[in-house]
C-alpha cells in the first residue's frame, strides 16, 4: 500500500512536469492503481490544457514533411546533375546549404552565445543610418562605443544632434559630459535606462527569445562578408542581421519600414578586447566644468549608518542567493529609503525598504503573487513604478527589468533587477522566509465566470497586430479592459463622456500573467467580476480580453 | 492513388497541420494529460493520417474528424500495448464518414460530473486534490500550506482520489 501511494504521487508529479509518466511506456500491474491513475487524469482535465511551444506548428510541420516527403532534396541534385557544370554547382549548393543550415535556429544562436563568450569587452565605431520611403539615406549618428559584459559602458557621440557627448557607466556611479554646457551630470548607476543600440549582448539575448530565426542569404556589412538572418521577436516586426562569417557575431542590423522610415545600423569597425581602459571609466569632472548631481542616493558603509540617518534598521537576507555577492548599500534620505545591491556576472538586484505609507494599491497590469495571504506584485517586465520603487528610480519602460513589491510588518520592500525573474523569487522567499508563493501557473476551478462571454479569435488577432503597431495601448492594461467592457455594459449604445464607472473602482485579485480576475466595487455596475485572458500572446505584449464575468445579483 | 506534385503536397500538408493541430493536440492532451506526450501523438497522428487522407481524397469537412479518430486510434493502441504487445490501429478500417467526433459538449459532462463528484469529498481531501492535481503544486508545498507532513500528504491524496474514484464509478451504475 505504501509503495502505492507513492506511486501515485510520483504520477501526479510527472503529470504537473509536463512529462511523459513511466507508467504510460510500461503499465501499472496493478489494476487498483491504474484506475487511480485514471481518475488522476480525469480530475486533472478540469485544467486548462498546456499548450506547446510557439514554435510547435513549425516543428510538427518539418517532422511530418521530413517524413512523408523524403525525395524532395534528391530531386533537386537529379536537376543539377545533368552536366559537370551541374556537379560543381551541386558541390558549392550542399556545401552553401550544409553552412546555412548549420546557422538555423537554433544554432545560429549556439553559435553566437558561444562566440561572444569569448569577448570580454569590445571597441567599435557605430553608425545609424535612416532610409525613407523615397529610398534617400541619412547617416543619422556615429557613435564610438566601448562596452564589456558586466554591463560597463563608455560611448562617445562623434556625429549627430548630441554630438561632443560622452555618456558612462562604470557599475558605481553613470555620468554624461555635455561639452557644449561645459557640464557634467551625475546619475545612479542602476537602473539605467540609457541604451545604445546594438550593444551585442542584448542582441543576442533577443535573437535567442526569437520566435524564428532563418538565413535568407549573404552580403557584405562593413567590408565583411557575413550571412543575412531574418529575425522574428516576440511582439514585433521581423528584422535583418547580418552575421560576420569569421567571428560569428553581429555587425548590422536593418529593423523594418516603419512609418515609411527604416533604420539600419552597422559596426563600421569593431575589435575586441580584455577590457575597457580604466582612464575612461574613472569618474572626473574636467577642469572649468560644473558638477550637477542628479543622483538621490548617498553610499554608506553599513547597515549601522542606516540607522543613524533613516531611523531603522532594514531587513537584510541570511543567504545571498548563489552566484550573487553584495555590491553596495545606499539610502535616499529625502524618501527614507535604503537599497541593498546584489551583483552577479551581468545581472543587479536591488532591495529597496521603506517604511509603508499610503494605501496598498498593486499596478494594474501586475501579476500577483502572495505573501501570508497578502497580494505580491509582480511586474515582468516592469511597467509602473508604484510605492517604494517609484522612490527609487525610474524604471518604467526598461524591458528587460523586473520588480516584487510587497508589505510585511510595516513596511514595503521591492526586488528589482536586470536579472531572471527566478533570480528575483529567490531573494524575495529570503527576505520572507520562504512566505513568498508566485501565482499558480492555471487558475483553479474555482476561478470560472458564471457567464462567458463569446471571443472572436479572428478579431482578437486583428486587435493584437493593431496594438503591436501602437494602436489601443489599453488593450494591455486588464483593469482598462474590465472598465470599458462594465461600461458597455452599462451604457451598450456607446460612451460619452466619463465612464460610468471609475478606474478606482476595480481592482485586480488575480492575475497569473494569462488569466486575470478583476474584482468591480461600484454599487451601481451589474457585474461583480470579470475574467479576462491574454488569447494571444502570453508575455507583457500580449492584449488582454474579456472571456466571462459575474453578475452582480 | 492520386499524383500531386511534391510542392503542392508540402504545402498542403502545411496548410492542414496549421488550420488543425490545435484542436489535435488538445483532444489528445484532455486523455494523456501531460504535454510531452501530447505532442509526441500529435505528431504520430499526423504522419500516419496524411498519407491516408491524400490516398483518398477525404473531404475537408472530414478531415479533421478523421484526424481525431486517428489520434483516439494511436492512444487506445499505445494503451493496449502496453498490456499486450503488437496491436495496431487499422487506419483503412475508419470510415471517413462515420468517424466519432469528440463532441466538447460531452466534454462539459464529464467535467461536470467531476466537478459534482469532488464535492462530495471532505474538504481536506478536496483541497489535497485541488493543490496537487489542479494547481499542480508538489507534496512539499502542499504539506506546507496544509500545515500537514509530507508523508501525510501522500496518504491523503491516496485515499481522496480512492474516494472519488468510488463516487465517479457509483454515478456511472
Amino acid at each position: 500500500m505504501h509503495d502505492n501511494e507513492r506511486r501515485l504521487s510520483d504520477y501526479i508529479d510527472q503529470l504537473n512536469a509536463e512529462k511523459k509518466p513511466k507508467e504510460h511506456e510500461h503499465s501499472a500491474a496493478d489494476p487498483e492503481l491504474q484506475e487511480l491513475f485514471h481518475t488522476v487524469r480525469l480530475v486533472r482535465s478540469l485544467r486548462e490544457p498546456a499548450m506547446p511551444e510557439r514554435n510547435f506548428p513549425a516543428k510538427l510541420v518539418r517532422t511530418v514533411t521530413d517524413q512523408l516527403v523524403p525525395t524532395k532534396p534528391k530531386k533537386k541534385k537529379r536537376a543539377w546533375m545533368a552536366s559537370i557544370v551541374g556537379i560543381a554547382a551541386v558541390l558549392a549548393l550542399s556545401l552553401l546549404m550544409h553552412i546555412v543550415s548549420l546557422f538555423d535556429q537554433p544554432n545560429i544562436v549556439k553559435a553566437m552565445e558561444k562566440a561572444f563568450q569569448d569577448v570580454n569587452a569590445y571597441h567599435g565605431f557605430l553608425e545609424i543610418v535612416e532610409t525613407n520611403a523615397q529610398g534617400k539615406t541619412t547617416t543619422q549618428a556615429k557613435l564610438e562605443i566601448w562596452a564589456d559584459k558586466q554591463g560597463r559602458y563608455y560611448i562617445q557621440e562623434l556625429e549627430g544632434s548630441n554630438k561632443g557627448l560622452i555618456t558612462v557607466n562604470n557599475g558605481q556611479t553613470k555620468w554624461q559630459i555635455h561639452h557644449s554646457e561645459k557640464q557634467v551630470h551625475r546619475f545612479s548607476a542602476f537602473p539605467d535606462p540609457y541604451r545604445f543600440a546594438f550593444e551585442l549582448g542584448n542582441e543576442i539575448k533577443e535573437i535567442k527569445q526569437a520566435v524564428s530565426t532563418k538565413t535568407i542569404g549573404e552580403e557584405k556589412a562593413a567590408n565583411r562578408p557575413s550571412w543575412v538572418v531574418e529575425v522574428t521577436p516576440q511582439g514585433g516586426e521581423p528584422y535583418r542581421i547580418w552575421i560576420d562569417k569569421e567571428t560569428h557575431l553581429p555587425l548590422q542590423k536593418q529593423y523594418a519600414m516603419h512609418h515609411g522610415i527604416q533604420y539600419k545600423i552597422t559596426y563600421t569597425k569593431i575589435e575586441w578586447n580584455d577590457a575597457i581602459p580604466e582612464k575612461l571609466l574613472a569618474y572626473h569632472v574636467p577642469k572649468g566644468f560644473q558638477e550637477i548631481n542628479q543622483n538621490p542616493e548617498q553610499i554608506v558603509a553599513n547597515i549601522g549608518e542606516v540607522n543613524e540617518i533613516i531611523g531603522f534598521l532594514p531587513d537584510v537576507i541570511n543567504q545571498i542567493p548563489a552566484g550573487y555577492v553584495q555590491d553596495r548599500i545606499a539610502i535616499v534620505p529625502d524618501k527614507k529609503l535604503v537599497k541593498i545591491y546584489y551583483r552577479a556576472s551581468n545581472k543587479e538586484i536591488v532591495i529597496i525598504q521603506g517604511k509603508a505609507t499610503g494605501k496598498w494599491k498593486l499596478a494594474p497590469n501586475a501579476m500577483v503573487g502572495k505573501i501570508h495571504q497578502q497580494t505580491a506584485e509582480i511586474q515582468s517586465p516592469v511597467v509602473e513604478e508604484a510605492g517604494v520603487l517609484g522612490a527609487g528610480g525610474s524604471y518604467a519602460g526598461l524591458t528587460d527589468l523586473h520588480s516584487i513589491r510587497w508589505r510585511q510588518n510595516g513596511f514595503e520592500y521591492a526586488v528589482i533587477g536586470h536579472a531572471d525573474l527566478e533570480d528575483l523569487v529567490a531573494f524575495t522567499k529570503e527576505l520572507t522566509n520562504g512566505a513568498f508563493e508566485m501565482p499558480a501557473k492555471e487558475e483553479p476551478s474555482s476561478s470560472k465566470p458564471k457567464v462567458n462571454v463569446p471571443v472572436d479569435l479572428e478579431q482578437e488577432k486583428n486587435d493584437q497586430k493593431s496594438v503591436d503597431a501602437g494602436s489601443s495601448p489599453w488593450k494591455l492594461d486588464p483593469v482598462f479592459v474590465a472598465q470599458v467592457f462594465v461600461s458597455l455594459q452599462m451604457s451598450p449604445e456607446g460612451i460619452t463622456g466619463d465612464y460610468p464607472i471609475r478606474y478606482e473602482d476595480l481592482r485586480i485579485v488575480q492575475n497569473n500573467g494569462k488569466e486575470a480576475v478583476v474584482e468591480v466595487n461600484a454599487d451601481n455596475a451589474p457585474i461583480k467580476r470579470v475574467y479576462l485572458k491574454r488569447l494571444i500572446r502570453q508575455d507583457a505584449t500580449g492584449i488582454w480580453t474579456v472571456v466571462g464575468y459575474d453578475p452582480a445579483s | 492513388m492520386v499524383h500531386i506534385n511534391e510542392d503542392s503536397y508540402v504545402n498542403w500538408i502545411e496548410q492542414l497541420c496549421l488550420s488543425t493541430w490545435e484542436s489535435v493536440y488538445r483532444l489528445i492532451y484532455f486523455k494523456v494529460q501531460n504535454r510531452e506526450e501530447a505532442e509526441d501523438i500529435t505528431q504520430e497522428t499526423y504522419v500516419r493520417a496524411i498519407p491516408y487522407l491524400q490516398k483518398n481524397r477525404v473531404p475537408p469537412d472530414k478531415q479533421m474528424a478523421f484526424l481525431k479518430t486517428v489520434a483516439l486510434n494511436i492512444i487506445r493502441d499505445r494503451w493496449r500495448q502496453h498490456q499486450r504487445r503488437g496491436t495496431t490501429a487499422d487506419l483503412e478500417a475508419i470510415a471517413p464518414k462515420e468517424v466519432a467526433s469528440e463532441d466538447p459538449a460531452e466534454w462539459s459532462v464529464q467535467r461536470i460530473a467531476i466537478e459534482k463528484a469532488l464535492n462530495q469529498l471532505s474538504k481536506e481531501q478536496r483541497t489535497v486534490i485541488e493543490l496537487r492535481i489542479i494547481k499542480g503544486y508538489s507534496v512539499a508545498e502542499t504539506a506546507r500550506i496544509m500545515n500537514k507532513k509530507e508523508t501525510t500528504i501522500r496518504v491523503m491524496q491516496h485515499r481522496a482520489l480512492q474516494a472519488l474514484n468510488r463516487i465517479l464509478h457509483d454515478e456511472t451504475k
